[in-house]
């Protein structure tokens, strides 16, 4: 055996130091394995019972149902529709919401940005930009009040009813309209809280895109003669992609929002091509349903999320790629 | 783009978008201060002293709809309980990120993983928390509610204190050293505290946004009147939800009020943050 030779303590305080920040660094990896192993073993029972045809399947019926039909010989037969777990309307609601609220939010958001960049002077856009970080911040239950007790009502009341009927006179878009009785809960309502949620964020990054973009590509613009306008479509096509990641981002949070899209849904698991008929998202089918749910529901609702999860992943890691160098201002959910 | 100085019809499309540019911009602030006003008239006149020293009352069952002292103590012991356990974790790896192998295997991993777990739905962190810490225990729980609103926290912190700590001139890292202070010392007695301003408002961001998760709260406390971290829980926010999908006005009003403590704590919060990370520019 050869000389112990001496050797540093193992317990200086530097190392100690570095051996918790890495233990605590590796619990982010930990915390987003965890997620995808937990979410994806309870979900397991559902994807062996479904498989494939859990996503193209168009009835959610958590319970069997008895339906009366009435038989060509005058009886009335009863017929037993067994549970059945097709994801379909709920991935329809999450993405015609989403659709509807990036709709309504990127030109708003553009042109406020745009405002923020090219338009205002410190004092007032530094204000401004505070209330849209602030507007950010605001959870979505807020939303989901407003939503309720606002949004709802008015839609019910001045909104919706010219609108069917406008949908329904117009050739071509009768398919737009609906019989339903008009409640203010629906896939419209959803969109439109939605879209004052993603508003926020869409702002602020492309207002940080934009500003980002060369001095000198808008100077060369303006000494071509080019008006304010011209400059600013100069300044949007030289941030393109970036301004792409802002639009995924918000997609993303709209995709994952819950409370403020379970207040106004209506809460329909149905697809309905109306933006006037009641809907359900993936998200608020998990608030309605997973307090209550079965064993293979519960297992069902856990593939919802499943999905869900690894949905947010890829808009975040897609919009991480294009928002190049410019790491979002805004925290999003 | 063509040059066109004097083609009018150009100038005049420039003038009609600056003029939808600036619509767009005043119909966001049109929309949060409508948002406000009407939280503020309809919240204000229950916000009495019952709101904060009474529990909710059942439907019926009286006259007063009682108040929110439980769902307030409820919110502000899982807030605490959250923060125990996230702040540590997140600064450990926001000093991790800035301090260590900036990018190392580990580093830049961790750093991408943050980003996206900051990205990820609530609602499927309060559904982990349901399948780890409410079902093998049996009962909806403080702790399972606490362990959720941590998770959303950790990755805030750690980006903010990455970015605050990077802040620091590496001068002063280097006269630390160059005086004879170890790494550890460095960081707590010089990076530290010249980032610690910064570095709390990344804090109070994320307990801002903890405070105010409904969705991850549902799968895990679900709502109480007991105070009991074993039994199911109380949280303003589920407690809000609840009022406001009842059918009771009484109840409904105090939803309003519920939701106006809570967008006011979250006002005064980024304020704050605003004003702190202003004076440090």
């Amino acid at each position: 055996m050869s000389q112990p030779t001496p050797r540093p303590s193992l317990l200086t305080p530097d190392r100690i130091l570095a051996i918790l920040t890495k233990a605590a660094a590796s619990t982010i990896l930990l915390m987003l394995a965890a997620l995808l192993i937990i979410l994806t073993l309870a979900a397991l029972p559902s994807i062996q019972t479904f498989g494939r045809n859990f996503l193209i399947g168009h009835d959610w019926r958590p319970n069997e149902i008895q339906q009366s039909l009435h038989a060509q010989s005058g009886q009335t037969e009863i017929k037993i529709l067994p549970p059945s777990f097709g994801a379909l309307p709920v991935i329809w609601g999450t993405a015609v919401s989403s659709f509807l609220a990036i709709l309504f939010a990127v030109p708003l958001s553009f042109g406020a940005a745009l405002f923020l960049v090219r338009a205002t002077t410190r004092w007032l856009a530094e204000p401004i930009s505070f209330l849209i970080e602030f507007l950010a911040a605001i959870p979505g239950i807020a939303f989901g009040l407003w939503g309720l007790f606002i949004l709802c009502p008015f839609l019910q009341q001045h909104i919706e009813p010219p609108l069917n009927a406008a949908f329904r006179a117009i050739p071509g878009l009768t398919w737009l309209s609906t019989t339903n009785a008009l409640s203010g809960h629906d896939m419209l309502a959803a969109g439109l809280i939605l879209a004052i949620m993603i508003v926020p964020i869409i702002t602020a990054i492309s207002r940080d895109v934009l500003a980002a973009v060369p001095p000198a590509q808008v100077q060369a613009a303006v000494a071509l003669g080019a008006t304010w306008w011209q400059t600013c479509q100069e300044m949007l096509r030289h941030a393109r992609s970036g301004l792409f990641g802002a639009v995924i981002l918000g997609l993303a949070r709209a995709a994952g929002e819950t409370m403020a899209v379970a207040m106004v849904i209506g809460n329909s698991n149905r697809i309905n091509l109306s933006p006037l008929a009641p809907a359900q998202t993936m998200s608020s089918l998990l608030v309605n349903e997973f307090p209550t749910a079965g064993d293979l529901h519960r297992s069902a609702l856990m593939e919802i999320a499943l999905i869900l999860l690894v949905m947010s992943l890829l808009f975040n890691i897609t919009a991480r790629y294009l928002v190049v160098g410019k790491p979002p201002q805004v925290q999003t959910p | 783009m063509t040059p066109s100085t004097h083609n009018s019809l150009a100038a005049a499309k420039s003038r009609l978008m600056f003029a939808l540019c600036a619509l767009s911009t005043t119909a966001i602030l049109a929309l949060l201060i409508l948002a406000i006003a009407t939280t503020i008239s309809t919240g204000a006149h229950s916000l009495n002293r019952d709101f904060f020293r009474l529990n909710p009352i059942p439907p019926g069952m009286d006259h007063s709809p009682g108040g929110m002292r439980s769902a307030l103590l409820g919110t502000a012991i899982l807030v605490t309980l959250a923060s125990l356990l996230a702040i540590p974790i997140g600064l450990l790896t926001g000093i991790y990120l800035a301090e260590y192998d900036t990018t190392s295997h580990l580093a830049t991993p961790v750093r991408f993983v943050c980003d996206v777990l900051a990205g990820v739905p609530s609602i499927v962190v309060g559904i982990l928390g349901y399948e780890l810490l409410v079902r093998p225990l049996g009962s909806f729980n403080a702790w399972a509610g606490a362990a959720a609103l941590a998770f959303l926290m950790i990755p805030i912190i750690a980006r903010t204190t990455e970015e605050m700590l990077r802040l620091v001139p590496a001068s002063y890292r280097e006269a630390s050293m160059a005086l004879g202070a170890g790494k550890a010392k460095t960081i707590f007695q010089i990076v530290i505290p010249a980032a610690a301003g910064t570095v709390t408002t990344g804090i109070m961001l994320a307990i801002a946004r903890a405070a105010g998760e409904t969705a991850p709260l549902l799968f895990t406390t679900l709502l109480s009147q007991s105070l009991n971290p074993n039994q199911p829980f109380p949280s303003l926010t589920v407690q809000i939800f609840d009022y406001a999908t009842g059918a009771s006005r009484p109840q409904q009003s105090l939803a309003w009020a519920g939701i106006l403590v809570l967008v006011s704590l979250i006002f005064v919060m980024n304020l704050g943050v605003r004003l702190a990370t202003r004076a440090r520019r």
